[in-house]
């Protein structure tokens, strides 16, 4: 190898491996589904890797080491050992394996339902306690505590979308009219990504979230607040920001509870602030990146229902984004 | 015994037709099943009984290619030779392999109503 092809190489495989230890990577399991499907994938790779090696090893071994010609005995037993007993043992362990495991990790949750509806492009999510009598309403994040095992209920409006967070566990496709259910049990406290896997429209790749675990004390303190109204705003700036949420008619379609706002077309704006991302996962929860969004949420994600409020100056925009990035 | 080329070749590919036929009833009749909201039990006995139909049919062409293979009378799997019994030897060893492997795909597909109890 010359040498620009092999630093070409190396950096491609750094990149590769790269995708192995970030926050949605299966191969970087935070859960337990997650995790059993990482072994079985090791154990694939590395039992195809003997194989590959033994196959190799075998055509080179009787065609340039020993060349002599093999007795019948020894290739019927090779054909009938290696050709047909020996895939129907694995893949008959492998099959077993898998299916022993499915219903394991359907299993129903304890404690907690997450109601998760896929939009165009985003997510609405509702979280209902064992005994809660009424949903707390959020969106385009999904908490978790760590564990046990939470029910996932999926629905869609529209159109189909997929539910996967790759670093906790398998993934489940949501179907407008019908509702389907998963259940996944996080094992360490962390922010994961979650992704639309199903081709949905034009800003599917834009689907994503943030999906954070947390210990189950932290959990239902989060839990506690997120149920809470949401607290007036604090400063001029972000005063006048709500003053121009309500003049700009921001509350027909999302809903900011304890104020006028109560739209539900759009994602509940109710303690944004506190969320990790903006617009799905896409872009950081930063004021820079509200204003941006608000602007030409178009610009940013092709499609979005949204309407731009290009027409509003740089102040309001950032009035707007102090009000918003406040309600935490 | 005379020997009949023509149903000789049916029976050739018989198992691997029950095979499929197999494949199609357990899945259409799950999904059926499971779209009605019917018991999950219904869509595992129907299986049940799918796979002991498919088992026996293949197992009895899998016997009569073992036969008509011959095989233990003379343990000869060559049959390139131009002649009637070659043809016959031939068709049969093939059929008894066809049925075998029918036989592990059809247990492969009835395998998953071991494990999983319930359509969601």
């Amino acid at each position: 190898m010359t040498l620009p092809v092999r630093a070409i190489a190396a950096l491609v495989s750094l990149a590769l491996l790269g995708g192995c230890d970030g926050v949605q990577s299966v191969l970087s399991p935070g859960g337990r589904d997650a995790q059993v499907i990482a072994t079985l994938f090791w154990w694939m790779l590395g039992g195809a890797v003997i194989l590959w090696l033994l196959m190799n090893g075998l055509l080179v071994y009787v065609t340039r080491i020993d060349q002599r010609a093999m007795s019948q005995r020894t290739a019927e037993a090779l054909i009938i050992g290696g050709g047909i007993v020996f895939p129907t043992v694995v893949l008959a362990g492998l099959l077993a394996f898998a299916l022993s495991e499915m219903p394991r990790q359907r299993d129903p949750g304890t404690g907690l339902t997450v109601r998760v509806t896929g939009e165009s492009w985003w997510w609405r999510v509702e979280y209902l306690k064992d005994g809660a009598t009424a949903a707390v309403v959020s969106a385009n994040e999904i908490r978790l505590p760590a564990h046990q095992r939470s029910e996932i209920t999926l629905n869609a409006h529209r159109v189909i979308h997929s539910f996967w967070i790759p670093a906790l566990g398998g993934k489940t496709d949501m179907i407008p009219g019908r509702e389907t259910r998963m259940s996944l049990e996080p094992t360490r406290a962390g922010e994961f990504r979650g992704q639309c896997t199903e081709f949905c429209g034009e800003s599917h790749a834009l689907m994503a979230f943030g999906a954070v675990v947390m210990e189950p004390e932290a959990f239902d303190a989060w839990l506690a607040k997120e149920a809470e109204p949401a607290a007036p705003p604090e400063g001029e700036a972000a005063r006048r920001g709500q003053a121009i949420f309500n003049a700009e008619g921001c509350g027909a379609c999302h809903a900011i509870r304890g104020t006028a706002a109560t739209g539900r077309v759009g994602p509940d704006l109710t303690h944004l602030g506190g969320r990790v991302s903006l617009a799905a996962g896409i872009l950081p929860m930063t004021e820079d990146a509200l204003i941006r969004w608000i602007r030409d949420p178009e610009a940013v994600k092709p499609g979005a229902r949204m309407p731009a409020y290009d027409h509003l100056g740089d102040g309001d925009l950032a009035a707007l984004a102090a009000y918003l990035e406040g309600l935490t | 015994m005379q020997f009949d080329r023509r149903s000789s070749l049916w029976h050739m590919i018989a198992a691997p037709i029950a095979w499929s036929l197999h494949f199609c009833v357990v899945y259409g009749w799950t999904a059926s099943v499971c779209a009605r909201g019917w018991d999950a039990g219904t869509a595992r006995l129907g299986i049940a009984i799918a796979t002991g139909l498919a088992i026996a049919f293949i197992a009895a062409i899998g016997w009569h290619a073992w036969k008509q293979w011959d095989y233990l009378d003379d343990f000869d799997y060559e049959h390139d030779g131009p002649s009637v019994e070659d043809r016959r030897e031939f068709l049969g060893h093939a059929g008894w392999l066809l049925a075998l492997v029918s036989l592990i795909g059809v247990l492969f597909n009835a395998s998953p109503a071991l494990f999983i109890s319930s359509c969601v």
